[in-house]
Formats: C-alpha cells, structure tokens, sequence
C-alpha cells in the first residue's frame, strides 16, 4: 500500500538483519520509523551499520530478515516502484565523466524530467550552489568539495518524495554547508522526508527533526536533540576563567563542593573546567569560595549539554 | 512521448563518451594505421603494389588492410562499451544509476547499444576514408547484410569481453594492464594487418586462427573482395557461437556485480 498521507511514514524499518558473511551481522534488528517532511539523522560510529542500512533501504542489497517500506512501497518487492521515488547521494563521490553542465543535463535526461523545467532547475540550483562558475568544467578538474556540491545539487533535478543523505557534507566549507543544509531543511518543509547521515553532530543538531544513534546494527538512542540530551547528556559543564593560580582555586572548590556534587576538575592554565550533573546549583558555593580568596573571574560559563556528550555515552555504553 | 530506460542510458553513454580521447582512440588510431601503414606496407613491395593474394585475388596491400581496419571498429567500439562498466564503476555512476529508475538489463542494454552504434558509425566512416585511398572493394547486397551482422556480433563478442573485465578486475591498474595487453595482443596477433603465410611461425598462426578480430576481418574480406561464400557463413557462424559464450560469461558476472571499486 502506498500511503502518501501527511502523517504516513515514509520510511519504515521494522526489525531489520543483514549479514554480509553469515556470522557477523551488520544489521541486527534495525528498527526506526521517519515520517513525511522529517528529516532523520542516523548517527553511528564508522561500521555500526549508517551505509548497509542505506543501501538496503536504496534497494541496492538485498536483506536477511525484518521488513521495511520507503514511500509506502515494500522493499523486498517493491523495488523498482522504490527507485522512482527516490534519490540518493552517495558517500563515496559519483559523477559522469563530463562536464558540471553535462551532469545536470544528463541527471533530468535520466529522470525524464522534461526539457524546460530540466533548464529551469539546472539554472536554479547552479545559483544555489554556487556553481555557475564551473559549469564548463570538467567534473574531474574540480575539487573533492565541489564535486560533492554538484553531487548534491543535482540530486535535486528529479522529484523524489524521500532523499537519502549519506554524509553529504564531507569536504565542504562551512558557508556551503550551511547553505546545503538550510535548502535541504526548505525542502523537507515542502514536504520531502529525509534520511540523513553524518559524522558532525553539530550539523545533525541542527538539520534533523530526530535523530537515531545506530550502534552494532541496532539503533540504540532515538528522540528528538532535546530529547536525546535530556535523557543521556548529563553532565553539564561549568567553565571559569581568571587570571590568578587555578591550582590553589581548584583546590579550594574541590574541599568547597565535596565529592558529590561534581564529576570532575579539570584546570588548564587560568582556566577550570567542572562537570557534573547539578553543577549549575553548585554556582553560589563556587562564587563564595573564590570570593573567599579575593579572587575576581574574568569569565564564568555554563554549557549544556551537546549531542557530542550523547553519542559519546550512548555508543560506549 | 515517454524515452525507454536503454535509450535514455544510450544517450547518456553517447554524451559520456564523446571526448576528444575517445574519439581519437576510435577512428584516429584506426585511420593512421589505414593510411600510414597501408601506403608504407604497400610501397615495400616493388610489384606495383600488387602485393598479397587474397582468396586467389591478387590486391593491393591497402585493399587488403582496408576490411582489417573496419574490423578493428568492432574491437575498439567493443572495449568502449565495455569499459563503461569500469568508468562508472570507477567514478561511483554505476550504483547510482542503480538506485535511479533502471533495471540492470537496462543498464546493459544502454551498453550494448551505444557500442553497436559506435561502431557501425566508426566502420561507415573508415569505409569511407578506405575509398579515398582507393580500395578495390567489389560490394555487393549479401556482402553489405553480412558486414552489418558481423560488425554487430562482433562488437557484441568485444563487448562482452571487456566488460567480463570490467566486472573482475579490481583495481584501475588491473584493468589498464589486462586492456593493453589484450588490445596488443588482439590487434597484431591477428590477420586484421597482415595475411598468414607459410613463413608465418606455427605459434603465431594459432593464435591468430582462435583470434576473433581474424574471423570479422576475414568475414569482411570476403563481404568486400572475394564475395560471401560458406566460409564466410562458417566464420559468422562461429563468431556467433563466441559471442554468446563471452556474453554468458559476461551476464554472469554483471549479475554479482554490487557496487563500487
């Protein structure tokens, strides 16, 4: 059944196992669910399963067992109705071996996107990216970013209802990234579900409306950021800077505050770091202590917890 | 009107394929060795250039080298086609024209395709250059069918090859050895050049007897000198059977084929 309702999921993974040799597996029981328009982050250390999910969820390989759906087409049989609603973008780079004009041209070509609006949207999205510039050159006379930025740009010549992500930030500066991440969030406003990996959890902080952490081919952790840093990032860190010997200071904290109420010390030249998880309540005690030492602070900061501390936790665990 | 996916991957392949390198790989090397190597070949011989005896018919060199050198258009058209494979293997196209709108046996299809149209075009071209040369070609209807179906066997045969290569070869250094070896060894150990004589070493006549570049050159030969007789049926009909051998073997291992290099 294909649902295309605004509350379907568009993508659906349901207990999924995939092993390439028959003993270990890369997928093991896989199981997320992404709604329309949403834009979902699968986050996982190098082999915990981001690029087979991919792959499996793109029809490219096949499964051992679980069931899955993208756009309400079953993966297993369903396969060729997939790929017409689909587009993806590879980690690896790919790209034909012509000019950055030719790969836009070629891209609607295959995708039967008709001869206006393929002109339209290769103008389009040539400003967008910045690539007007480059558009006679060859794809192989670019640099690793900016055939990643043609690589994702055209991508978009086709409709697709769900796109899938994979790491497609790698090599580009921060002005294109941010430029590249604010069109891909547009788009999923429009309505396009995203499927999106990365290894910078800043940039899946702010992109992506969940985010599943996937560990030994299993997702582990699954909420929104918020969610995620409510319930596994918590420590919070309290930082202070000052001109005087921090040693002393530290010393005097540690006696102040006693065991309990932090996780660690860490001072680095005029500059001491603590964690812990009600630390924020420890502010007065600290602030008495240094004042007790006629000490003045430069600067005093509390961080919350970031999705770093999360994935840190969550993958170790 | 909606494009069939393999016209549409023709076309692409086509577009993706016409670079100065190809070009020059596909009619420039062929033509060179048309002109230079049948004038030269052709001028050592002092018997007013009556130098090789084909089927009882005494011709020239150059009549001689012609059907070799639009034989060779199915070899080169052939590794072009093939190496598609390796190219967008290579440069991560192949997986993602796999997750577009396409079956695998469109994909091959969109191969096949665009090395046949290379290479009718490529040996329309060279019989066109073989004319200015001139060549003694006696052309008939049986002999224009024959050359037709031969040509597309014979890229079909090339194609294969290559992209049973394309399929295993794991790395691009793999790949460009086993190419130039196999292009050197099917190009000169073969009678697309020269006639097998008496004098020519016994070993070397094996080679180029289960050579196929031999049958198509010969196949041509007769199309366009001596006339379509039952060896030329017996030469096709074995081209035929080679042919879809490699393109078994090929299939074979397009199947298993997963993903990049």
């Amino acid at each position: 059944m294909n649902d295309t309702g605004d509350d379907a999921y568009y993508i659906v993974m349901e207990d999924v196992r995939k092993s390439y040799d028959g003993k270990k597996m890369a997928l093991d029981g896989l199981t997320f669910k992404v709604r329309k328009g949403e834009i979902y982050g699968l986050l996982g250390k190098n082999g915990a399963g981001k690029s087979t999910s991919i792959k499996i969820m793109t029809t490219l390989i096949g499964f051992d067992g679980g069931e899955g759906s993208i756009s309400g087409y079953d993966i297993k049989t369903e396969a060729s109705r997939i790929r017409r609603v689909i587009g993806v973008v590879q980690q690896e780079e790919s790209f034909d071996f012509t000019s950055v004009e030719n790969n836009f041209k070629l891209s609607g070509m295959l995708w039967e996107v008709p001869k206006k609006a393929r002109k339209e949207r290769m103008e389009e999205l040539m400003d967008l990216f910045g690539l007007q510039e480059m558009r006679k050159k060859r794809m192989y006379d670019l640099s690793g970013g900016q055939k990643k930025r043609v690589q994702v740009a055209r991508e978009f010549m086709h409709d697709m209802n769900v796109l899938f992500l994979d790491e497609p930030t790698v090599g580009l500066d921060p002005i294109m990234r941010r430029k590249i991440l604010s069109y891909i969030r547009k788009r999923a406003r429009e309505g396009l579900t995203v499927l999106f990996t990365t290894q910078n959890l800043e940039e899946a902080d702010m992109i992506c409306d969940r985010i599943g952490i996937i560990n030994d081919g299993r997702i582990v952790a699954e909420g929104t950021s918020e969610e995620l840093k409510t319930k596994f990032g918590t420590l919070r860190t309290l930082k202070l800077t000052a001109t005087e010997n921090m040693e002393s200071v530290a010393a005097e904290i540690r006696k102040k505050l006693g065991e309990d109420q932090y996780e660690e010390i860490d001072i680095s030249e005029n500059r001491i770091t603590i964690l812990g998880k009600k630390i924020d309540r420890s502010l007065g005690d600290i602030l008495e202590t240094l004042a007790g030492m006629d000490i003045s602070i430069d600067n005093v900061s509390i961080d919350n917890p970031t999705l770093d501390d999360v994935f840190m936790k969550v993958v170790q665990k | 009107m909606k494009m069939p996916a393999f016209v549409r991957l023709t076309m692409r392949n086509i577009v993706v394929n016409i670079d100065p390198g190809t070009l020059i790989f596909m009619l420039g090397l062929p033509t060179l060795y048309l002109f230079v190597m049948g004038f030269m070949f052709q001028g050592i011989n002092p018997n007013g250039g009556l130098s090789v005896v084909y089927h009882g018919i005494p011709v020239k060199y150059t009549t001689f080298l012609a059907p070799g050198i639009i034989a060779l258009q199915a070899f080169t058209a052939g590794n072009v086609g093939g190496s598609m494979l390796w190219s967008d293997r290579r440069w991560g196209m192949f997986e993602q024209i796999m997750v577009g709108p396409f079956r695998r046996s469109e994909y091959l299809l969109g191969i096949i395709f665009v090395s046949i149209l290379f290479s009718l075009i490529g040996s329309a071209i060279m019989i066109g250059f073989a004319f200015t040369i001139p060549v003694q070609f006696n052309i008939s209807l049986a002999g224009i069918g024959l050359f037709i179906l031969t040509m597309i066997v014979g890229t079909m045969l090339f194609s294969s090859l290559f992209l049973i290569i394309s399929g295993i070869a794991k790395s691009m250094q793999a790949y460009n050895t086993i190419t130039i070896l196999l292009f050197f060894l099917l190009d000169f150990a073969s009678t697309a050049f020269y006639p097998i004589t008496n004098s020519t070493p016994e070993w070397l006549r094996v080679v180029a007897g289960v050579n196929p570049l031999s049958f198509i050159s010969d196949i041509l030969r007769n199309s366009f000198i001596s006339g379509v007789d039952s060896s030329s049926l017996y030469y096709s009909g074995i081209l035929l059977v080679a042919m879809l051998i490699f393109f078994g073997i090929s299939l074979r291992i397009y199947k298993n084929i997963r993903s990049g290099i």
